[in-house]
């Protein structure tokens, strides 16, 4: 099947937010198919997290709507959306075990209670941090507390997956591990995917396609399709093609600065 | 986002080396504060003599006290109603605190009660009390509930605003049900705020049961220091009153220190 012909999961129209009379989302239209890997790319402070804060049910939005499958969010009659979310920082109960984090996510989910110990063994082998199941989320890195949340997210059946700069409090050795087993696990598991991140190369790294956002209040500045093949490599010289082709794209928009040392005459 | 000592690092060794020097110097800052009050009272005892009775004479009295039966029956009585004061005055406090805690209507409505009912000196809820209800049990019950329940309510409060919201976000994001926020998400947050304010509502407790039981009971620790006040022996006010600040102190350190233990073990 090609992207085109997979169900839509996540559908925004004319999506706005603001704060007061405060503009943080300008107009966001844009359609993500199952098992796609969108990244959201926009410089801070354009209105990422709060877009994200309406695609997870968190906030209604000011103006436009939100639908999830067949189903329009935030209508009186509308469920709210199931889905999994890795935030900047874990988000992990310091007092429940690895397991009974997970669990009680699990708990509230759809999935039959007699999965739950096999789906957990094997989410948690995948991620390479079995061996911490009954551990206290303190004892662990921040590499590998961010794998139980990813974890987490995975593991309830969720309609699509959240991530908000997921990597960014990590240190970049952790970082690049971990960016080059989500891009193994996403596939597959099939998962649908919106990572939102400013790192240009991580998008191109990790995303199907980008939608790249207008400095705030955002707006869909491009709908980006990433034109390379997986498996990638973090390292490959058409990644760094394709990478100086958004920021030639960008600069304007975004008024980046152009990092090129001067020769010294 | 607070914080909190959630994400507090493991200590480095170098650390738990001067607590472990600090617990020392601690034990034998104690004894030197011991031997002063020893000495102190030493001197007061020949000074003031016969008002403040020996040293020796006091200990064995302590003895006495400590095989008979009268002393535990009142020991027991006392220590019946500190009890139950200090659970009522910590659950309805609690109850309260997490309450007006999240709920901004509800705080609108307690708060200034809660200003007035910190500002109210004890002994005029012990005394409206009594002439409300007479001189029974419940007097003293309902005295010590009004004024220890507040400070937990003030507490528990205060620690409901500092909650990580972070988490309240992830609990919704996930759907866990309201029992699961409140068990799972909140009151863990809570539990060094609830220990505060059991620690602090145990020692007002028996504090204040002492006083109602030496104003309005025949019996318990509180009456039997006022009959000895009465005759004016001494000696009894001050064996009776030693045994029990040293029991409480004994109950508050072992029990509560176990309970912290045990429920923030993953912090370490
Ligand atoms: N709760 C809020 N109240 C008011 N302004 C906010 C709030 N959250 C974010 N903003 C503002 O909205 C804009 C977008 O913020 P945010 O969505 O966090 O951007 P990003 O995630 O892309 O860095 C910023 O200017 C920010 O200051
Ligand atoms: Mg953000």
């Amino acid at each position: 099947m090609t992207q085109e012909t997979r169900p839509s999961i996540l559908k925004c129209e004319d999506l706005g937010v603001s704060y007061g009379a405060v503009p943080a989302v300008g107009r966001l239209d844009f359609d993500i198919r199952k098992g796609e890997f969108v990244a959201i790319l926009g410089p801070s402070g354009c209105g990422k997290s709060s877009m994200l804060n309406v695609i997870s049910g968190l906030r209604a939005p000011t103006r436009g709507r939100v639908h999830v499958k067949d189903q329009e969010l935030f209508t009186p009659a509308s469920k709210p959306p199931r889905l999994g979310y890795v935030f900047q920082s874990h988000r992990l109960l310091p007092w429940r075990t690895v397991r009974q984090n997970l669990e009680i996510a699990l708990a509230a989910s759809e999935v039959p209670r007699r999965d739950w110990e096999a789906r957990i063994d094997e989410i948690l082998s995948i991620l390479h941090i079995a061996q911490f199941k009954d551990a206290w989320p303190m004892r662990l890195s921040g590499g590998q507390r961010q794998r139980v949340s990813i974890a987490r997210a995975l593991l309830v059946d969720p309609a699509y997956i959240l991530m908000d700069e997921p990597l960014s409090t990590l240190d970049e050795v952790t970082a690049r591990s971990l960016r080059q087993e989500l891009t193994g696990i996403c596939q597959r598991t099939d998962a649908t995917v919106v990572f939102v991140t400013h790192s240009i190369r991580e998008a191109v790294y990790l995303a199907d396609r980008i939608l790249i956002l207008t400095r705030g209040p955002a707006e869909i500045f491009e709908d980006y399709t990433v034109p390379l093949e997986r498996p990638r490599d973090y390292d490959d010289a058409r990644i760094s093609e394709v990478e100086a082709d958004i920021v030639r794209r960008v600069q304007a928009p975004w008024g980046l600065s152009v990092e090129k040392e001067k020769a010294v005459a | 986002m607070p914080e909190m000592t959630l994400k507090s690092p493991p200590l480095p060794r170098g650390l738990l080396a001067r607590s472990v020097d600090l617990g020392t110097s601690r034990i034998s800052a104690a004894a030197v504060a011991l031997i002063s009050i020893l000495i102190i009272w030493h001197a007061g005892s020949i000074v003031f003599r016969p008002w403040i009775p020996t040293i020796p004479s006091t200990f064995v009295e302590m003895g006495y006290d400590l095989t008979s039966r009268a002393f535990w029956g009142d020991f027991a009585l006392t220590m019946g109603r500190v009890l139950a004061a200090f659970a009522a005055a910590s659950i309805a406090g609690a109850v309260i605190g997490v309450l007006i805690g999240l709920n901004e209507k509800a705080e609108a409505f307690f708060q200034p009660l809660l200003a007035l009912a910190l500002a109210v000196p004890d002994p005029v809820y012990i005394i409206f009390a009594i002439l409300a209800v007479g001189t029974g049990e419940l007097a003293g019950f309902i005295a010590l509930t009004v004024a220890v329940a507040p400070f937990v309510t003030n507490i528990v409060r205060s620690n409901v605003h500092a909650r990580d919201t972070d988490l309240d976000e992830m609990a919704q994001v996930y759907h866990l049900p309201r029992g699961v926020r409140l068990a799972a998400v909140l009151f863990p947050q809570l539990v060094p705020a609830f220990l505060t304010a059991m620690r602090f509502s145990f020692a007002l407790s028996w504090k204040l049961v002492v006083v109602v039981e030496a104003l309005g009971q025949p019996d318990g620790i509180g009456a039997a220091i006022f009959n000895s006040f009465r005759l004016l022996r001494m000696r009894e006010v001050a064996a009776t009153a030693i045994i029990f600040i040293i029991a409480m102190q004994l109950l508050e350190r072992g029990v509560l220190g176990r309970v912290e233990k045990k429920f923030l073990r993953w912090r370490d």
